[in-house]
């Protein structure tokens, strides 16, 4: 019982529970949020969309967005906890953004997911990511349409850094984990190049998938055989 | 004129009202998570190095989405993608979804949309496609969290339990929560190493228009976008070892005031590489990519 205590004592669920309230309120006003925006679009220019054209396109869409968005909830859920999910998914970019700020975070504070420590961590983090993120674009739209022009991120002297933006965001995110996990990085990462040779153009998130649930069991196996 | 409508006062003030809502939204969970952390014990100092490194790690990837407003503003203009990649968006679904749309008139996303009902209907297909999760999130989140989250947990505090003097090194709770985050990280790592993307478009003639072909559908083509080659794998080895030295300077030299930003430095450092790499070596090596970019598959 002190256990089941330690990881949800009523005041710890007290407070997931109110940030689940919370997060439900913020989702319902983000979605009419959402749907507002084409609505204002179509008020503002005295026009209806083309239902034949949406009748065509929406179940293409829905069927390719749709079955990604149940295969990132059930990913991304559990690492980013209950306030850090809310945010990210009004504010997107999580796979390259709100996820590893989320990760970075907790590790830096030595807090695990899931626990309220991490929660709170997690959800500064994720919060921050998003004010900051916000106020970039907003920034650099009126900066870059207004006054520079969009070229100069074309410029050959800082392009390439956005460019390669990825591996040196997640080259640093995978090496946090070598001095404890070396083993584990090393066969995960082989697990995913494996499967790039035979399908390199496997989306990440399929792919994410794969390597998951294989290092879930390479690092089973190398726990009862006591490699890590 | 006819393009006018898309950067129209509206759009802006759409735009204005999306920012102040994500600006609240994520002040109002800061500080009730800020208020909590204190309850917790979480020292002042530890949050604010937690505000500040996630800031830091926040600039660079939050510039790259600034790049890519501006690849979807040529055919939308520049408000629209700005809000779409300011809530939910990103680059790969909102062009799908524009490109999507627009096939079924036959135009390309290179060319500017003119007809605003073209335009609101973009707008109404970007927006019912990148719902989903929304309307998943307020019945899955807290299941997902309890079944799956706090069971990692409970495994972790069971293993501590059960140590005995042939103790593992590790214990099984934090093996999987471990296991959970490297399984992500590696998908990205492996894509660096190895991978391509790959981009459905209309395939166009010389004049730039979408070819339709002899039963009236418009000719699709799959071409090669991005590949992975000696530049990403050589900023992805550059990451890791920035990370590595700098993770070991700071233990050596017990600057613990300095842990929480030695990724962000890690990952500028890298990124400055890439320049490096890009001006200073020979082509005949940084266009080397283990796919043609451009090629047809």
């Amino acid at each position: 019982m002190a256990k089941d205590k330690k990881y949800m004592s009523p005041r710890e669920k007290d407070y997931f529970d109110k940030v689940h309230r919370w997060g439900i309120m913020w989702t319902i006003g983000a979605i009419l949020m959402l749907l507002s925006i084409p609505v204002l679009i179509c008020v503002k220019l005295g026009v209806l969309p083309d239902g034949e054209a949406l009748k065509q396109v929406l179940p293409q869409l829905m069927t390719l967005y749709w079955l990604t968005a149940i295969a990132e909830v059930i990913a991304y859920v559990p690492m980013l906890g209950a306030g850090g999910t809310y945010l990210s998914f009004v504010t997107g970019n999580i796979s390259n953004l709100k996820l590893p700020v989320g990760l970075n975070a907790m590790n830096s504070a030595k807090v695990k997911a899931n626990t309220e420590e991490g929660e709170v961590i997690a959800t500064i983090a994720i919060g921050v990511s998003a004010i900051v993120t916000t106020i970039i674009i907003a920034v650099g739209v009126v900066v870059f349409s207004l006054f520079v022009g969009p070229e100069v991120l074309q410029a050959p002297s800082i392009k390439p850094a956005f460019d390669f933006v990825l591996p040196a965001l997640f080259g640093a995110l995978a090496a946090s984990y070598f001095e404890k996990y070396w083993k584990l990085v090393i066969v995960a990462v082989l697990v995913g190049v494996i499967v790039l040779i035979f399908s390199p153009s496997m989306g990440v998130g399929t792919l994410m998938f794969i390597t998951i649930v294989a290092t879930l069991a390479a690092g089973f196996g190398m726990y009862k055989l006591k490699w890590i | 004129m006819a393009g006018d409508f898309k950067s129209d006062k509206i759009m802006f003030m759409i735009a204005a009202a999306v920012i102040v809502f994500v600006i609240v939204q994520s002040v109002f969970f800061i500080v009730k998570s800020w208020k909590r952390a204190k309850e917790l014990g979480i020292s002042e100092s530890t949050l604010k190095s937690t505000v500040s490194s996630s800031a830091l790690f926040t600039v660079a990837p939050a510039v790259s989405i600034l790049a890519t407003v501006f690849v979807l503003a040529n055919a939308l203009g520049i408000v629209l993608p700005w809000i779409r990649l300011s809530v939910i968006g990103n680059l790969a679904y909102e062009t799908t979804a524009a490109q999507t749309t627009l096939d079924y008139w036959g135009i390309a996303l290179n060319k500017a949309v003119t007809d605003p009902q073209q335009f609101a209907t973009i707008a109404v297909a970007m927006t019912v496609g990148s719902i989903a999760p929304l309307l998943m999130i307020p019945f899955l989140c807290k299941f997902l969290q309890k079944k799956v989250g706090f069971a990692m947990n409970k495994e972790s505090d069971k293993s501590k339990d059960a140590e005995t003097s042939d103790k593992p090194k590790s214990n099984l709770g934090d093996v999987i929560s471990a296991s959970a985050f490297i399984g992500i990280v590696s998908a990205f790592v492996a894509r660096e190493i190895n991978g391509r993307t790959v981009a459905t478009t209309n395939r166009l003639d010389e004049f730039g228009n979408s070819i339709v072909n002899a039963e009236g559908a418009i000719e699709k083509v799959k071409n090669i976008t991005g590949s992975a080659g000696v530049v990403s794998i050589l900023v992805l080895i550059c990451s890791m070892v920035f990370m590595t030295i700098l993770t070991v300077v700071c233990k050596k030299f017990k600057l613990s005031k300095l842990e929480p930003f030695i990724m962000p430095i890690a990952m500028f450092a890298a990124m400055g590489m890439a320049i490096l790499f890009m001006n200073v070596l020979p082509e005949s090596i940084t266009g080397i990519t283990w796919y043609e970019i451009g090629a047809e598959v």
